[in-house]
């Protein structure tokens, strides 16, 4: 083969390989910390919502953050990134373009915003996974309304939330009953004051309390008390939490797909926020066992209407 | 038996302990993980309002203001039943709706989901509710009213359903000593470790006291528990326990040469495996496999004639294995159903005149629905089929609907019918006495022609809660049909001994029903204060031999408690008890009345927790307690308890 031949079939080829990346200019790049299906469902509402404004599949791709290393410059108007590794590693390869993390809860996010260089909105913002205090406290009210005490078991590595604990629950008229258990010391001990002091137990995602290890506990001993336990996702409802607020991927997916619509049409991205649309699921035996009589859906009627007001 | 336990405990030592989690940064994953389903269908009881009966919840917090030291003691707070402190036939006991026997047979006792009667003493249960101290319990439901469609064959007139605390609430160790009149003198050290994935408890206590006034005495009870828990995976736990409990018991008389004064022995043993699996939302299995064992030694030489000895003893066990599975159909229909393989072995040579075993196998398959018509009706429907090698089949049927008719109100009715299979010793006793190669007497020979006693009770129930008032009550109204009542009957038997020609067989002698209603008050008036009524009427038209006129039976139970403000507890257990009878052995039990106080404070020694208390036990004159001899006088003692 002659020369010049060869060299345009490698040049091809390389270009080939760069593929994609090399033709860039993305309207969107999503990096997804997992392919699990709760990323998906995330990732497909982002972009149905997308898709429903106008953006065409074809100008957004998808991709794990493995995939962001070994593809070199990658650009794009706007990263999405679902999920906290997703955040850190698009943080850390620091693309011109302004970053959207999402799935991923507060704490995670100031983690990410601490580490990065960004410091403005508008190039890094964030809606998060978890649910403003303030939802998850009129949820109590709505739920139980002659509860007047909130226990709430707490890690050493989540103390710093108590400040803003306590000034939900005050502006509610709850009383807080905190219980901290250190590291390397069974949940049960801080379980106990909870159960003799308080009306209920509201779940705090921390991994040194709540894990599959503890939950058989917290939860037999919690109902055993007539405690109930209020949960932060649909599995806690599942497992036997009384009641639980959250957003499901797909609510977070969608709200990401409407601010990143804005960024595209050239608006300034938002600050932080937390997520608009959410559920709220009963655990109806249990409710029954406890005798209560909760209807999830009127639960969450009720407290978007205190939202709007 | 001694041996399966050793093993157990080197197993249980083998069992790495978790280390709990070390803190790490939260991230979505705590909002997107799976977690196990805990509050399983099986997990979730049903409300007071919905179960197929009356039931009275005595708790933790109940049994502690009570002042009891013994289990049976406390019974006398739920209305209906008669108790007593006696160690005379065996050990203390309750019984519900009729007279007290020499064996309380006529209930269930489950510790822990384990049918803890006791097949060598005719079925008694007082020996069983001495298995676990009264410290160890959770709670206590009683059930009042026959059920053996769902608690089993043994659930006559009603259930003792002891729970006993799970090892995570007694982690750390814990002691505690009462010293008092009458030679009180209690001992419990309890030591607790682990965490969510094992946890252990190990229990030893010894209650002791000189007994009943005209007793002989003393009494001394003791015992250890072990319990593991053991969550093995996420859908998986494994329950295991195992106890001692050994009651002696200072009986006889010493003016009574026919029944001389010794101390009888009655020593229980028992392992138990509980397996739990989920299976999902809304299904569960549950695997339960006991041993029980029991040793009894009562032996004395009868005085009237040298040479000849009287002896009790002997022994028995119980295995046990049993499925079952509880599910969910549907939103409105819960169901429980399984099977139960039980053997009893009892073998006494001077009680049955063999060393052969004699066994009884049974084979139980049980269901029972609650089916949510509507949200206003429930309907509580099951049975439990029985075949026994000895007594042959029987059923059990119940029904129960519930009608809440108002927010907070309820009313049911319901029908059950259920069975009560004579003993091995109402069955086969053959009690002979000799001198050398001459057959003195034979006093007990059973022709086994007995067949279980039958029972049909109806009830109307209401239940009524008043979050205002923060008061609850329930109301029972019942009537139990008792068929084939089994009792002591004299016959001819010719060649029976040179003393004389009769035997005592146990025959279905007689059919009685027992009228009446009763109730129970929960109210709390105040801030840190209880009150708990209990009151019960019932008329029986139980034949009473000898002179003793039928009489109503009522009895009143009373417990009001006062949290302090330095956080001391007072409480006052009332008792009043009308003249009864023993039902077919010629004695009179006249009216009781009692006036218990306690007076507790909590103490504090750093992070080490504690209590002293001070119970006055029967203010007034001693009462009769079980025989015309025995009484129960006024005792104070003092308990000290720390924990940490």
């Amino acid at each position: 083969m002659p020369l010049f031949l060869r060299a345009l079939l490698l040049l091809c080829l390389g270009c080939l390989a760069a593929g994609k990346l090399c033709a860039a200019d993305f309207q969107v790049v999503i990096v997804s910390s997992e392919r699990s299906p709760a990323y998906q469902e995330a990732a497909d509402a982002l972009l149905g919502e997308l898709e429903r404004q106008g953006v065409p599949r074809k100008t957004t791709l998808q991709i794990t953050p493995s995939e962001l290393g070994t593809g070199g410059e990658l650009t794009a108007r706007l990263f999405v990134t679902l999920g906290a590794d997703a955040a850190m590693a698009v943080v850390k390869a620091d693309p011109r373009a302004p970053i959207l993390c999402t799935l991923l809860p507060q704490e995670s996010f100031e983690r990410v915003r601490r580490d990065s260089g960004r410091r403005s909105n508008s190039v890094l913002s964030a809606v998060y996974i978890n649910q403003p205090l303030n939802r998850q406290m009129d949820l109590v009210r709505l739920a139980l309304p002659d509860a007047g005490r909130v226990g709430l078991i707490l890690g050493d590595g989540s103390q710093g939330q108590i400040p803003a604990v306590e000034s939900a629950a005050q502006s509610r008229g709850f009383k807080l009953v905190i219980a901290v258990v250190a590291p390397g010391e069974p949940v049960f001990k801080g379980l106990k004051k909870i159960l003799e002091e308080a009306d209920l137990l509201l779940a705090w995602p921390d991994q040194q309390i709540y894990n599959s290890n503890s939950i058989q506990n917290v939860l037999l001993a919690s109902f055993r008390a007539r405690v109930p336990l209020i949960g932060f996702s649909s599995a806690y409802v599942r497992a036997g939490a009384l009641v639980a607020v959250y957003s499901t991927p797909a609510q977070i997916g969608i709200q990401a797909g409407a601010t990143a619509r804005g960024v595209l049409q050239g608006k300034t991205m938002p600050p932080p926020q937390y997520p608009v649309e959410f559920t709220v699921s009963v655990n109806e035996h249990v409710a029954r066992s406890l005798g209560l009589t909760l209807d999830a859906s009127a639960l969450g009627e009720r407290l978007r209407a205190m939202e709007q007001r | 038996m001694s041996r399966r336990i050793g093993m157990a405990l080197v197993w249980f030592l083998g069992v790495p302990v978790a280390i709990a989690q070390s803190p790490g940064a939260v991230s979505e994953k705590e909002f997107l993980a799976d977690m196990p389903v805990v509050l399983s269908v099986s997990r979730l009881p049903q409300r007071l309002d919905e179960t197929p009966g009356a039931v009275t919840v005595l708790d933790r917090n109940m049994i502690r203001l009570s002042g009891a030291r013994d289990l049976a003691d406390l019974l006398r707070l739920v209305p209906g039943f008669r108790v007593s402190n006696s160690f005379e036939s065996n050990a203390p006991q309750g019984s519900y709706h009729i007279s007290l026997g020499t064996f309380s047979n006529h209930i269930q006792v489950l510790v822990d989901g384990r049918s803890v009667y006791s097949p060598y003493l005719q079925g008694s249960t007082g020996p069983g509710l001495q298995t676990v101290a009264l410290e160890d319990i959770e709670r206590i439901e009683v059930l009042r009213g026959s059920n053996s469609a769902a608690y089993g064959a043994r659930a006559f007139l009603g259930v003792v359903n002891i729970v006993t605390l799970d090892p995570l609430a007694t982690l750390g160790a814990h002691a505690q000593v009462s010293w008092g009149d009458n030679g009180i003198q209690d001992t419990l050290v309890r030591l607790g470790l682990g965490d969510e994935r094992a946890s252990f408890r190990l229990g030893v206590d010894r209650r002791s006291d000189w007994g009943l006034v005209g007793a002989t005495g003393p009494n001394r009870v003791t015992r250890f528990n072990l319990r593991a828990d053991l969550q093995l995976a996420a859908s998986d736990q494994v329950e295991l326990r195992a106890g001692q409990s050994v009651l002696e018991a200072g009986v006889g008389y010493s003016t009574l040469p026919g029944d001389d004064v010794r101390v009888r022995r009655a020593d229980t043993s028992f392992f138990q495996l509980d397996w739990y699996r989920n299976l999902g939302l809304d299904s569960d299995l549950a695997l339960k496999l006991s041993r029980t064992q029991e040793l009894n030694q009562d032996k004395f030489p009868y005085l009237p004639i040298p040479g000849v000895v009287v002896d009790y003893g002997g022994r028995a066990t119980s295995d046990n294995l049993s499925l079952q599975h509880t599910f969910r159909q549907g939103p409105a229909l819960r169901i429980v159903w399984g099977g139960e393989l039980r053997r009893e072995a009892v073998s006494s040579r001077p009680i049955y005149n063999t060393d052969s075993d004699f066994v009884n196998d049974f084979v139980r398959l049980f269901g029972n629905a609650e089916w949510r018509l509507n949200p206003q009706w429930l309907l509580n429907a099951g049975g439990m089929l029985e075949h026994s090698s000895v007594d042959g089949d029987s059923f059990s049927p119940r029904i129960m609907l519930n009608w809440h008719f108002a927010p907070g109100q309820t009313l049911r009715y319901g029908v059950s019918h259920a069975f009560r299979p004579p003993s091995t010793f109402e069955k086969f006793s053959n009690v002979r006495y000799s001198l050398g190669d001459v057959l003195l007497d034979s006093t007990k020979v059973a022709r086994g022609r007995v067949k279980p006693e039958k029972i049909l009770a109806r009830e109307i129930g209401y239940l009524g809660n008043f979050p205002g008032l923060r008061m609850n009550l329930d109301v029972r109204l019942f009537e139990e049909e008792i068929r084939d009542f089994i009792k002591s009957s004299n016959y001819a038997l010719p060649g029976s001994g040179v003393l004389d020609s009769n035997a005592i067989d146990y025959i279905n002698d007689e059919n009685f029903s027992i009228r009446g209603i009763e109730y129970q008050l929960k109210w709390q008036p105040w801030r840190g204060g209880e009150l708990v009524l209990g009151q019960s009427f019932s008329n029986s038209d139980q034949l009473v031999s000898g002179n003793y006129p039928k009489l109503p039976f009522s009895s009143t139970s009373l417990m009001a408690s006062q949290k302090l403000p330095s956080g001391a507890d007072l409480s006052v257990i009332y008792q009043q008890v009308g003249a009864t009878h023993f039902a077919g052995v010629d004695l009179p039990a006249p009216a009781i009345s009692r006036t218990d106080l306690r007076l507790a404070m909590p103490l504090r020694f750093g992070a080490r927790r504690g209590e002293v208390s001070l119970v006055f036990q029967n203010l007034g004159p001693a009462y009769q307690d079980y025989l015309p001899e025995t009484s129960f006088r006024r005792q104070v003692y003092l308990t000290l308890k720390l924990e940490n």
